[in-house]
């Protein structure tokens, strides 16, 4: 199984390599991509950080097809452990640097580094040295063995591609999804016994005509509520003809914008320092209205 | 029992509802918009009152508590000094008080300046983040968000969570959320782990 494993890690390194590289070669995404690349910052130039992951495409093309083409010989997998000891360095440095930008990996990926680009770039160190050790041919060993090397292989595509944020579109949101469908909604259940919650009764405060009647008064955000009787209390703190004063609301606690379109508030308006109501024409409020629009 | 704490008495709130209930009622709807966590991006509407001449903002991080004194460091290089009162409202996640700030919170006030260079906070929102993302993922105690190319934790947070669906009211229901959709996350940053308390979710906006 070692052998086995030992003989295809060209295969599997060099169609990684062939792939990112070729991205990083030919696609327009390069040029795109390489201003939010960690290179850009290091070399202070987007031109230059395009031109240098050209350049590693390049590199990473030519070792591909070395290790495809010459599994046996250790200079294409030396050269892929040097590859993959390189991006190490680079993400580390990258990370340090300028931890929000992209590793620019592959190219088309944007997603910043994290550990996955990581452990990429280590299977990519680890492979090239274990490719070094192979001494027969990857397709000596599927033929012999097809079975097993086709497992063997869609095992370290499956780690390889999880491992490539590039790729998640393609399989993490389906797979996601599908979990969701077989499992069910992982929310459902949560809505409390259908209560109104409390944002939903701020909301109706702010869309009430009690709102705008009390809003020169009102200096606060929401400083506490509770409920009491059915009715939810709302206070907030405010400054009335220079004085300190609570601005407190009553609403019933089971309505909400969807429940009502003319919401009944009852406020009043307390001296903080004395704790006497102050008396205001705030019921003297009219709706404002709306302004005809241009046009 | 410092006045702080006896503002969330259980006398205090008897108090204040049998005022309230006594209160005059007023019945009908506006769209004048709000002072609350959603409004922490909005300016307030002015005050008609004369002894509040101007409203000033302050954005930034805590440097520094010095008794009841924010000292914050703008964005812009800037610094501030807030002056926390009995009366300041306090949005940590949730309505709280001003023990639960931190030093190295972000924050956003909004208040008056005074004569000496401080700002009298009326209003201070800890941590407070309106983000637009994509829904990666859904769990029983978070949603994985893409904000532009970050990928985000947003922690569902049991009694306050809330979702708006298609311009409805705000519901605890969030069994609706799907995975692709386009949702408005506002929520508290939590500087520990760099993941986001979601306070409202809305969708289908």
């Amino acid at each position: 199984m070692l052998t086995t494993t030992t003989s295809l890690t060209p295969l599997v390194i060099g169609v990684l390599l062939g792939w990112t590289g070729a991205v990083k070669l030919v696609s327009r995404a390069t040029v795109r991509q390489a201003p939010k690349t960690a290179l850009a910052r290091m070399l202070r130039s987007s031109e230059r950080a395009g031109l240098v992951l050209r350049a590693v495409g390049a590199a990473e093309l030519v070792v591909a097809v070395g290790l495809l083409a010459l599994p046996g010989h250790p200079a294409p997998a030396v050269s892929a452990g040097v590859l993959g000891a390189g991006f190490v360095g680079y993400l580390a440095y990258g990370r340090a640097i300028a931890p929000e930008s992209s590793c620019g990996c592959s190219a088309n990926e944007s997603a910043p580094i994290t550990w996955r680009a990581f452990a990429r770039a280590g299977l990519v160190l680890a492979g090239g040295a274990t490719a070094a050790t192979a001494t027969g041919t990857w397709w000596a060993t599927v033929s012999a063995r097809p079975g097993v090397s086709l497992g063997l292989l869609a095992v370290a595509a499956a780690v390889l591609g999880g491992l490539s944020a590039d790729l998640d579109r393609w399989w993490l949101l389906p797979v996601r999804r599908t979990r969701l469908r077989l499992l069910g909604h992982p929310l459902t259940g949560t809505s409390g016994g259908e209560r109104v919650p409390a944002a939903a009764t701020v909301e109706l405060l702010e869309n009430s005509l009690a709102w705008q009647a009390a809003s020169p008064v009102v200096r606060s955000g929401l400083l506490d509520h509770w409920e009491e009787d059915g009715w939810r209390i709302l206070l907030y703190s405010g400054v009335h003809t220079g004085r300190p004063v609570s601005v407190v609301f009553a609403l019933d606690a089971t309505t909400s914008r969807d429940t009502t379109g003319e919401p009944a508030v009852r406020v009043s308006i307390v001296d903080s320092d004395t704790g006497e109501a102050v008396a205001d024409d705030l019921l003297t409020v009219r709706p404002r209205t709306v302004l005809p629009m241009a046009g | 029992m410092t006045a702080r704490q006896d503002h969330h008495g259980l006398g205090r709130r008897r108090f204040l509802t049998t005022a309230a209930l006594g209160g005059a009622t007023i019945v009908g709807a506006t769209a004048l918009g709000g002072l609350d966590a959603d409004a922490a991006f909005a300016a307030p509407a002015p005050s008609l009152d004369p002894a509040i001449a101007t409203t000033s903002f302050v954005e930034g991080r805590i440097t520094g508590i010095t008794g009841s004194i924010l000292e914050v460091a703008g964005s812009h290089g800037d610094n501030s000094r807030v002056q926390m009162t009995n009366a300041t409202s306090v949005w940590k996640v949730r309505e709280t008080t001003a023990e639960v700030i931190e030093v190295g919170d972000g924050l956003y006030a909004r208040g008056v300046p005074m004569p000496d260079g401080t700002v009298a906070a009326d209003a201070v929102w800890v941590n407070i983040v309106n983000l637009h993302t994509t829904i990666r993922g859904i769990e029983k105690r978070r949603l994985h968000l893409a904000h532009g190319r970050h990928e985000l934790v947003g922690n569902i947070i049991d009694g306050t969570s809330n979702a708006s669906y298609a311009g409805r009211a705000p519901t605890s229901d969030l069994s609706r959320l799907r995975i692709g959709q386009a949702a408005q996350v506002l929520g508290a940053w939590r500087p520990a782990d760099d993941s986001v308390d979601i306070v409202r979710v809305t969708v289908g906006h």
